[in-house]
């Protein structure tokens, strides 16, 4: 997704202060980020016999590891929290908290720590409820000292493979997070500044420039606005695929939302030839969905049927409801779409390019927007048409439960 | 008109302050600028304009925000027509923030670019009002 230009250095981008939604990282990863390096060589042990806490730290101190050991649960879970050691061993049998409910506690806190249980009464359905309450591997007494390293070894580099990997995620995430600040702000600030001339120019000296001058100029802020379109639609685009745009949990209702953009696209001049009907059931239900998302979805549905209309046309926009669906309905009487094209249209960038086409105004990336919009709301959307009569989208959107409405 | 009114423009972008000073002295406006919320809050005091055109979104984060609830706290300022511009306000309906959400004291938002009538239109309706009221501007829509 990230092109490839992006290996070039990016520039150390101070906080412009873009308003990013929060990208919610989960708290272990953030804990680690906070805590810096952490002690790589460094276990916890956690049994109420002393001689097993003492060989243990003697086995494991030899081969340079750093062994903290506890008679009891609570005192190895309260540690455990401090330090969060990469490795932990722990019995089963203890007389307070027993091994299995030291696991549990220990994996609400720390889902990493790679967790060894040790226990003289080695049966198959301890090792399997062992795994399962979250433990790595099990070890059963009595165990030679080479046993108790080549395990503790397995489970550090289990450990370091997982931080590793979390790592890189967070690195990506960064990568990813300042090539959108990147393209928000760096390659927008310039373009709008040109494009701020061109207009308040071709506003007020018109009638001093010669005619070629007017019509570059008006081709240039053609082709400017088409490059700041662009700009705003891969930034939601990314923004939908990041999971920081679209809100499920979030309920609202379409009339509002359509007759806002109805009114916005009527002014627009290709809208002033056509007829625009919209009926919307009066019971229609909220929706799930933001109303930000929402809007985005029908701006690109309505204004796609106004740009590939003819003079005299019409568009249709009509809603009704059945078992927990709610459908809109899209139509337009325009040139219609060309039955091979329609499986690509979906897919990103892709504009169909005929005759008729080749003056319409767009980025490629309007219908993946309302794929991925609808997708993420858990709808569904379809489209069918024909070449010189028109074409219909039919969006399925849940109805939200019954909760308060977003508005 | 009978006298020139007054408009102050906060943004730290110089070409577009160059364009939209000369789209707005063309039309007969006293136009003075600032490149820093700091800088255009002190000339704001001094100059008492009777419109101010703010970029939200300047060097620092969020600097046009903090300085336009500084300007709100001033009792000669507290009335004075803002419009917001920003190029992260999309020109689409759903983008255009009400000012009754209250988190920004403003008259009006306007994307960047800025369409030159448009903003014209909003100039001459929000500086010949005697003393709009914040809080009643309606989002967004031109007046024909």
């Amino acid at each position: 997704m990230i092109p490839s230009w992006t290996a070039l250095s990016i520039p150390r981008v101070r906080n412009w202060g873009i308003w990013q939604p929060e990208v919610k990282q989960p708290v272990a990863l953030l804990n680690a980020a906070q805590s810096g390096p952490s002690e790589e060589k460094l276990v916890v042990v956690i049994d109420d016999d002393e001689i097993m806490r003492l060989s243990c730290e003697q086995i494991l101190g030899k081969v340079g590891y750093r062994v903290e050991t506890f008679a009891n649960g609570h005192d190895g879970i309260r540690r455990l929290k401090e330090i969060r050691p990469p490795l932990l061993v722990v019995d089963i049998k203890m007389p307070e908290l027993d091994g299995f409910e030291v696991i549990r506690s220990v994996r609400q806190f720390d889902p990493d720590v790679a967790i060894v249980v040790i226990t003289g009464y080695a049966t198959i359905e301890t090792a399997v409820d062992a795994m399962k309450a979250g433990a790595y591997d099990f070890l059963p007494k009595p165990f030679t000292p080479g046993e108790l390293r080549m395990i503790i070894d397995r489970g550090l580099e289990r450990w370091r493979l997982i931080k590793e990997a979390q790592r890189l995620r967070h690195e990506k995430e960064e990568v990813e997070r300042r090539f959108i600040t990147l393209v928000s702000h760096q390659l927008k600030s310039p373009l709008v500044a040109v494009k701020q001339y061109l207009d308040v120019m071709l506003y007020s000296l018109q009638g001093q420039l010669p005619e070629k001058a007017v019509e570059w100029v008006g081709r240039s802020q053609v082709r400017l606005g088409e490059m700041l379109t662009l700009i705003q639609d891969w930034l939601a685009l990314s923004k939908i695929e990041r999971g920081s745009w679209c809100d499920p949990a979030a309920s609202t209702s379409l009339a509002p939302i359509v007759a806002d953009i109805v009114q916005d696209q009527r002014q627009l001049p290709l809208a002033a030839a056509l007829t625009i009907e919209v009926a919307l059931a009066a019971d229609l239900p909220p929706v799930c969905g933001d109303r930000v998302s929402l809007s985005m979805l029908v701006s690109n549905l309505v204004g796609n049927a106004i740009k590939y209309n003819r003079p005299g046309g019409s568009v249709s926009i009509s809603s009704t409801h059945e078992d927990g669906w709610v459908k809109l309905v899209v139509r337009d009487t325009g040139i219609g779409i060309p039955q091979e094209y329609i499986p690509r249209l979906f897919q990103e960038f892709f504009r169909i390019k005929t005759e008729e086409t080749q003056d319409i105004p767009g980025t490629g990336l309007g219908l993946v927007i309302c794929k991925k919009i609808v997708t993420e709301l858990g709808g569904s959307i379809e489209v069918s048409s024909q070449e010189g009569l028109g074409t219909t989208f039919l969006v399925h959107l849940p109805v939200a439960e019954m909760k308060k409405e977003a508005g | 008109m009978s006298e020139s009114k007054t408009v102050l423009i906060i943004d730290d972008d110089r070409d577009f302050v160059t364009a939209i000073e000369s789209l707005l002295q063309c039309s007969g406006y006293q136009v003075r600028s600032a490149f820093s919320g700091r800088e255009g809050l002190h000339l704001a005091r001094t100059l008492r304009p009777d419109l101010i055109l703010l970029d939200v979104m300047m060097t620092e984060r969020t600097e046009g925000f903090f300085m336009l609830q500084e300007a709100r706290r001033i009792p000669e300022l507290s009335q004075t027509p803002v419009i917001v511009i920003s190029s992260i306000y999309a020109d689409q309906p759903i983008f255009r923030v009400s000012p009754e959400a209250g988190w920004l004291p403003a008259n009006l938002f306007l994307p960047k670019p800025v369409d030159p009538a448009r903003l014209l239109a909003e100039v001459r309706r929000l500086t010949e009002v005697a003393c709009p009221e914040i809080s009643h501007a309606t989002a967004g829509r031109s007046e024909s």
